[in-house]
């Protein structure tokens, strides 16, 4: 660690073991302060072809060097670039600057929403971005041409559009689920166009969707946060944060929301996008989510169902549901959606997380996957050609698609089971398949590894023991980033995991012995098949392609409630999200549009 | 922009011109034959006679000198000038529509628009264009000083574009769900896909020598409407998404398409039957087909790995005309209509090659890395 970072993060535990519960408005003030000025103060104000959007933006906030932030932006406003990603920091700008930028950067900035086309992109998270500040953008200038906006719509035609955008994306969400669920780093890119109109909007309507949205989007990470590390399963992630948990956008709302981790250090201009607009606007985040972040006292399990977005091309026409669940408590997370092909190149499936004292450089989680590469898939989700398509993902910001040591992206051929904190991945890979091997991550960071004769992997990482059953033969190899992978080349495969609390046992013996006493039978064929029971007393039985049973009972995951869990409930289609806290209910009314405390 | 250094594909003729220094651009053409020849002699002289047999591959690449007074047509093309560009990325080069009006200089129109798929003429208009891409559907008129997108958010990446002669204010567009008609000029639209069962479509074409008649090409095959997009019934099956499809300029019943794995297929029924055409491969992309408004049995198919192939005898049998460009990896190809043998081809991310010989040499014209996504030509005389 760095001494610098070591003095601030002692200082943020001070700071927080002072504060305790109710640490308020003004640390988190203080929070989003220390990132603009980190930003700002990395400006050399003497040069106006240096710093971007970002540091403008965060000198503007900090209310510094406004004679800088104007010839700077008429710098950046020749030749714009970023679409969305240009988009929103404008609206950040514009209003940050109102009495700050002059005349001329103004006009710079108003003439680029002509001059240049920003892209609508092809994402949830693209088009949310666009909307919301095209959105804020025709409030700013209203009544104006179209031969004046980059589209040629005018803005009662450009607000109208993306108002209707907006109101439709508030609608699925909050009826079936987000399409990019929980996602590390994509969070920054729901939260910031939400913040963006919480703030700015001058429609009082929308202003409030913004804030309600923000509210859900945040609730939504605050029950499946542990200790600041998004756990479980997510629509989408990244090679760096698949392992080191901590280290990227969600942790950033982790820490400056909740104050329950240290600040990551990746996606620093991201960072300021947002705490640029925040430390300017009135939203907080509710208390009782706050409370709902640190609460582990009691275990508990948070189901949530989300959407999958029906392809572009292939047989499937229709959106699917996704059963999401994670089990928490205070010394680990184990989460997982039902996988499947649930999104070609940043899925993540599955994981168990344990608790750390300090994440930075950890990686505090356990998993296994199955490096799954098909273009046929591919062209499900991109309208493209197909024969350069797996070499372009390589080149967004996706590098290992095409690996077959990539430890991310979704397969077709992995279905996933979860009770409580035991997992079952079962795999069943057709012959001929790209690469037919399934992967095990084993990190660096386990305290212990041990292969039992009983055919179990005990392994310790922090206060969490955790069993690894492979149904397979596997051989262990190195990887770059520390730690081994479980390489098992057998297409009929898969993994049991069982974690389980160190305190819930007198001795690392005791564990095991425990584990080794539990029913446990597989096989391979027909179909990868696992019945065992776990230490929690139920009984999995689990077949590829033939669904779960608890007990003797077929799970009938169409019954599961968009959420359900002791801190957030909702039915599906309703429109309406209880987040509960204690004796204390907050109930968003997308409806209504209304909240109600109590 | 002015046309770029000709790019050879790297034969030892090729490597040897460059290695001797030879600068190639066109003012220099006219020298060209006598600087090869004595790279030629020199390489001979230096890797012995097997570099004669490989020197034979690579053509002094034909020029015809290009009469203003013989061109009828401007040239449109959509152009991806970035390789490695993704959402939010920096764009250093110029791309969106490009046009040339002499076949020698090509102007950039409008905004820097990273992906247009398709462009079309409208003809009420001819300075007006119809661009599809990333934003949705965009009228460009003056040059590209005037550009408004005229779709919403509920229509997202159009993949290709017709406007209908017969009734010019109807435009389809091929979405990748399903099909979309306007009825006034693109003001307005609605769906339009009723019968076609997996949405996908790539392409769309309306036959101008039948009322109301349109087909599209999908990702389970092609489908004809014979009420204006109302209703529409599979006519050709394929596995994999048809890419093109085009109807012939001198027999209107006529119609070819193109697929991502099932080859080509022939209609001489306008689109109610089709016939494959036994020698293409099949099992490569295939991207799209052209036909010679010069000669009506010459017709040129363009894909992945096959490069250029072009026929004499209306797709019976074909050659490869690939040789000399620096990839089989071509993206596009077509005929110029004012210009007798004048061929273009678009390797995936290299230059627009245009060739003078039907394809039988090339050089390198335009747009250095380059994706070329759409051609058109639009009358001016």
């Amino acid at each position: 660690m760095k001494r610098g970072t070591g003095i601030l993060f002692l200082f943020y535990i001070l700071v927080g073991a002072v504060l305790g519960e109710g640490e308020g408005e003004s640390v988190y003030r203080q929070r989003l302060r220390e990132v603009l000025e980190q930003r700002a103060n990395a400006v050399d104000v003497q040069d106006y072809r240096t710093g971007g959007l970002a540091a403008i933006e965060a000198k503007l906030a900090l209310r510094q060097d406004a004679e800088w932030c104007s010839r700077r932006l008429i710098e950046i406003m020749r030749e714009p670039t970023g679409d969305m990603f240009w988009m929103f920091p404008c609206v950040a700008i514009a209003n940050l600057g109102e009495e700050q930028l002059s005349t001329e950067a103004k006009q710079a900035l108003r003439a680029a929403w002509k001059n240049y086309m920003p892209m609508r992109g092809d994402t949830e998270n693209h088009w949310l971005m666009y909307y919301a500040s095209l959105f804020l953008m025709a409030e700013r200038w209203p009544g104006e041409p179209g031969d004046r906006w980059f589209n040629g719509k005018s803005s009662d035609e450009n607000r109208d559009e993306a108002e209707s955008y907006l109101r439709h994306w508030i609608k699925i969400t909050t009826e079936r689920g987000q399409g990019e669920y929980d996602c590390t780093h994509y969070i920054a890119e729901y939260c910031i166009p939400l913040i963006e109109l919480a703030t700015w909007s001058r429609d009082p309507e929308m202003k409030k969707l913004g804030a309600m949205m923000l509210d859900y989007i945040l609730a939504d990470f605050a029950v499946d946060t542990l200790d600041g590390i998004y756990a479980g399963a997510h629509a989408r992630t990244d090679d760096t944060q698949v392992l080191e948990k901590w280290n990227g956008m969600s942790s950033y709302f982790a820490w400056v929301f909740f104050g329950n981790c240290p600040r990551p250090r990746r996606n620093e201009d991201f960072q300021t996008h947002f705490s640029a607009v925040a430390y300017a606007s009135s939203y907080l985040v509710p208390e009782m989510i706050r409370r709902i972040a640190l609460d582990r006292d009691e275990p508990y399990t948070q189901k949530e169902v989300k959407r999958f977005p029906a392809p572009k091309r292939g047989p499937r026409q229709q959106e699917l549901p996704v059963y999401k669940q994670t089990y928490m408590t205070r010394d680990y997370a184990v989460g997982s959606d039902q996988g499947g092909g649930l999104g070609p190149i940043q899925h993540h499936s599955w994981d168990v997380t344990w608790a750390v004292k300090d994440p930075r450089g950890v990686h505090s989680t356990i998993f296994s996957t199955h490096p799954h590469v098909s273009i046929d898939e591919l062209q499900m989700y991109f309208a493209e050609y197909p024969d350069a398509l797996g070499v372009t993902i390589t080149q967004q910001n996706k590098p290992t698609y095409l690996s077959p040591d990539k430890l991310i992206g979704s397969s077709v051929y992995e279905q996933v089971f979860q009770d409580k904190d035991c997992v079952i991945a079962l795999y069943d890979i057709p012959a001929g398949t790209q690469f037919g091997h399934v992967s095990g991550f084993f990190s660096k960071d386990l305290t212990r590894v041990e292969e039992d004769s009983s055919g179990w992997i005990f392994v310790q990482g922090g206060n969490t023991y955790i069993a690894y059953r492979p149904l397979a033969p596997y051989v262990w190899s190195p990887l770059s980033v520390g730690g081994r992978r479980l390489h098992s080349p057998h297409l009929k495969n898969g993994t049991v995991i069982q974690a389980a609390s160190v305190t819930e046992f007198s001795s690392w013996e005791k564990f095991k012995e425990a584990i080794r006493a539990l029913e446990f039978s597989q096989a391979l064929e027909p179909v990868p098949s696992v019945k065992f029971r776990t230490l929690r007393g139920r009984l999995i039985e689990a077949a590829y392609g033939q669904g779960l049973r608890l007990d003797g009972e077929a799970v009938d995951f169409s019954r599961w409630k968009l959420f359900e869990g002791p801190y957030l409930n909702a039915e599906l289609g309703s429109r309406r999200l209880e987040i509960r806290h204690g004796e204390k209910v907050r109930m968003l009314d997308f409806d209504k549009v209304s909240i109600e405390q109590k | 922009m002015a046309g770029v250094a000709p790019r050879r594909n790297e034969n030892t003729l090729y490597c040897l011109i460059r290695f001797h220094g030879f600068g190639l651009n066109e003012a220099m053409w006219p020298f060209a034959f006598a600087k090869n020849l004595c790279c030629l002699i020199a390489g001979a002289l230096f890797f012995g006679g097997c570099l004669l047999l490989e020197a034979g591959e690579g053509k002094e690449p034909v020029i015809v000198p290009i009469s203003s007074d013989a061109l009828n047509h401007a040239l449109y093309l959509t152009v991806s000038m970035n390789k490695g560009f993704f959402i939010g990325s920096r764009v250093p080069q110029l791309s969106g529509i490009y046009r040339s009006v002499d076949r020698r200089q090509v102007e950039h129109l409008g905004y820097n628009h990273v992906r247009l798929d398709g462009i079309a003429v409208d003809p009420h208009d001819s300075g007006a264009l119809y661009v599809v891409g990333l934003n949705g559907v965009s009228r460009v008129a003056d040059s590209g000083r005037n550009w408004r997108i005229l779709t919403g958010w509920s229509m997202t990446q159009p993949k290709d574009i017709a406007v209908d002669p017969g009734a010019s204010a109807h435009i389809f567009i091929a979405l990748p769900d399903g099909v979309a008609v306007s009825e006034d000029r693109g003001e307005t639209w609605r769906r339009s896909d009723r019968g076609i069962e997996r949405k996908y479509t790539q392409t769309i074409a309306i036959d101008r020598s039948r009322t109301d008649a349109v087909l599209a090409g999908t990702e389970q095959g092609v489908y004809l409407s014979e009420d204006a997009g109302a209703n529409w019934r599979r006519v050709l099956a394929t596995s994999k998404t048809v890419n093109d499809l085009r109807q012939s300029p001198h027999e209107p019943e006529l119609f070819i398409a193109v697929s991502q794995f099932d080859g080509a297929w022939r209609s001489q029924n306008h689109g109610c039957d089709w016939v494959l055409l036994p020698k293409l491969p099949k099992g490569q992309t295939l991207h799209n087909i052209d036909f010679d408004a010069h000669e009506s049995s010459r017709i040129a198919v363009s894909g992945w790995g096959i490069g250029v192939q072009m026929s004499e005898d209306g797709g019976e049998t074909w050659v490869d005309r690939s040789a000399g460009l620096p990839s089989r990896n071509v993206m596009k190809v077509f005929f110029d209509p004012d210009i007798p043998g004048r061929v273009y081809a678009t390797p995936y991310h290299e230059a627009l090659f245009v060739s003078d010989d039907l394809g039988r040499t090339w050089r390198a014209l335009w747009f250095e890395g380059a994706v070329v996504w759409d051609f058109l030509f639009i009358r001016t005389k």
